[in-house]
């Protein structure tokens, strides 16, 4: 029981984290980008589509990336979103800068990573990417790095003097106010408009009775539930599962930058997110591999692909869980 | 009848699921009552959204063996939610938002019946077009569900509220 309250509990010094994982959106992205660029002058299918994991993957890391900064924040500025006392040197709203560029650069990357992850979707049936989805990738892929670069430029100016450009701005006068910026502003609209939480709760309901549908048909097909479908035509429905995992991600972004002490400080949360990327990379199971398309109607799935479904679900339900329970294992509201 | 919700409130099982720091009581109670919204309105969400046109290469037919699966999901709903509902008896009782969501949860279930045995037990299904007939039914379960869905949420927030349900 100790064992497992440790594990459940476990919290990191979340400004590492932060510090650790503000690498992948830009080196991480710059590495896909660059294999993309490299793969569209070579004309190489099989490169572009190693491109488009990367993007996606890099767009999944992103998420706990964009949240842990909220968290540093609140380690290297007692008090975190209610009256800060940071350190000499550190502006409050060189911090706040930085968090606008950061929620651009995510809002940025997760369309990337949608619109690739729809390419990767497309690629199977045709065994090529469809233009639209290289024209778009292309193009929000080079805007995504940009807007990204600048939101790195601007954390690392919080804490590197030696770097900044303007180094006026290192004179952070003692108890400056914080003005906050776009991401605080959003948050105080959701918070102080009644309507807005339930009706993103309602939504969040609603993107994961939708992920659900396809959790469902999909992995407890593959378990023996409805053997009747060939896997070729349960992949038709994979896009209402990604749908629904938007839906919640734009909700519960809602929620986070609304309140995101109830998250930052509980441990729980972090469960939800790690989960979350496990998620993510579940799919490309069903996508990439050859295995599951073996699978035809009336036939048993292979052991790894029963394995593979009985750990989506495993990883969709504890989602679910992490999420659930952050009121009760945890500590928000 | 205030006199036996209080009743209902009051009694050992009611003041477990309410008032134990237990994570196996309210917490997990409505952790499947949850779950088992995700299984019940996953699994017929499919089915509308195929009759209304998702994914044609997909037939419909063998979506009938998860029929029991939504059957198990809904009866731990049955449960859960009747466990629920009598731990906060006065509270839920009184709320017309609770008679909203009960209405549109028995007007579903109508209509994932008529489903059944119009369009699954037609010895057609999957080699003609759905009809306009099949296609309302999807539309009007669908909306079901989501009302069921907000109705539910919005016992947080609407009317007599207990401040249980998270």
């Amino acid at each position: 029981m100790n064992l497992l309250q440790s594990v459940l509990y476990y919290s990191p010094n979340l400004a590492h984290v932060h510090l650790l994982l503000n690498h992948f959106p830009t080196i991480g992205f710059g590495i896909g980008l660059g294999l993309f660029l490299v793969a569209l002058i070579g004309k190489n299918e099989e490169l572009k589509r190693t491109s488009f994991v990367i993007l996606f993957l890099i767009a999944a890391l992103a998420i706990p990336t964009y949240l842990s900064g909220n968290a540093a924040l609140e380690v290297l500025c007692s008090g975190g979103d209610t009256g800060h006392d940071c350190p000499a040197g550190v502006s409050i709203a060189a911090v706040r800068e930085h968090e606008d560029a950061a929620l651009w650069g995510f809002i940025f990357m997760e369309l990337t990573g949608f619109i690739a992850w729809l390419g990767l979707w497309q690629f199977r049936p045709v065994s090529r990417l469809p233009q639209w989805s290289v024209a778009s990738v292309l193009l929000l892929s080079i805007l995504t790095f940009a807007v990204m670069a600048r939101a790195a430029n601007l954390g690392g100016d919080i804490r590197h003097p030696e770097i900044q450009s303007a180094p006026q701005s290192t004179a952070a006068p003692q108890g400056e106010a914080d003005k906050g910026g776009m991401a605080r502003t959003f948050g105080a609209y959701v918070t102080g408009h009644t309507w807005v939480w339930p009706s993103c709760e309602t939504l969040h309901f609603v993107g994961l009775s939708i992920l659900f549908t396809v959790m469902i048909l999909v992995d407890m097909r593959m378990l023996g539930v409805g053997k009747n479908f060939a896997y070729a035509s349960l992949y038709q429905i994979l896009p209402l599962g990604m749908l629904g995992f938007a839906v919640n991600l734009v909700t519960g972004m809602c929620f986070f930058i609304a309140a995101p002490q109830q998250y930052t400080k509980n441990p729980i949360f972090y469960w939800k997110i790690v989960f979350v990327i496990l998620g993510a990379v579940n799919i490309l199971y069903f996508m990439l591999l050859d295995e599951p398309w073996s699978v035809e109607a009336g036939k048993d799935a292979p052991l790894t692909a029963k394995l593979a479904a009985a750990m989506a679900i495993f990883v969709w339900v504890g989602v679910l869980f992490f999420g659930h329970m952050l009121p009760f294992l945890g500590n928000a509201f | 009848m205030m006199n036996f919700l209080h009743t209902l409130e009051n009694t050992s099982f009611s003041q477990w699921v309410t008032g134990s720091s237990s994570v196996f009581a309210f917490p997990s109670i409505l952790l499947l009552h949850t779950i088992g919204m995700g299984v019940v309105v996953g699994i017929s969400a499919g089915i509308n959204l195929r009759i209304l046109g998702l994914a044609p290469g997909l037939k419909l037919a063998p979506m009938e063996k998860f029929f029991p699966l939504l059957w198990i999901g809904f009866w731990v709903n049955a449960i859960t939610g009747t466990i629920l509902l009598v731990a906060d008896a006065t509270t839920k009782m009184t709320n017309w938002d609770f008679y909203v969501k009960m209405a549109f949860i028995a007007l579903a279930v109508v209509l994932l019946q008529m489903t059944r045995k119009r369009v699954f037990r037609d010895p057609m299904i999957d080699q003609k077009p759905f009809t306009s007939n099949a296609k309302m039914l999807a539309v009007l379960s669908l909306i079901c569900w989501l009302g069921a869905i907000t109705a539910g949420r919005l016992l947080a927030y609407v009317g007599p509220v207990s401040g249980l349900s998270k």
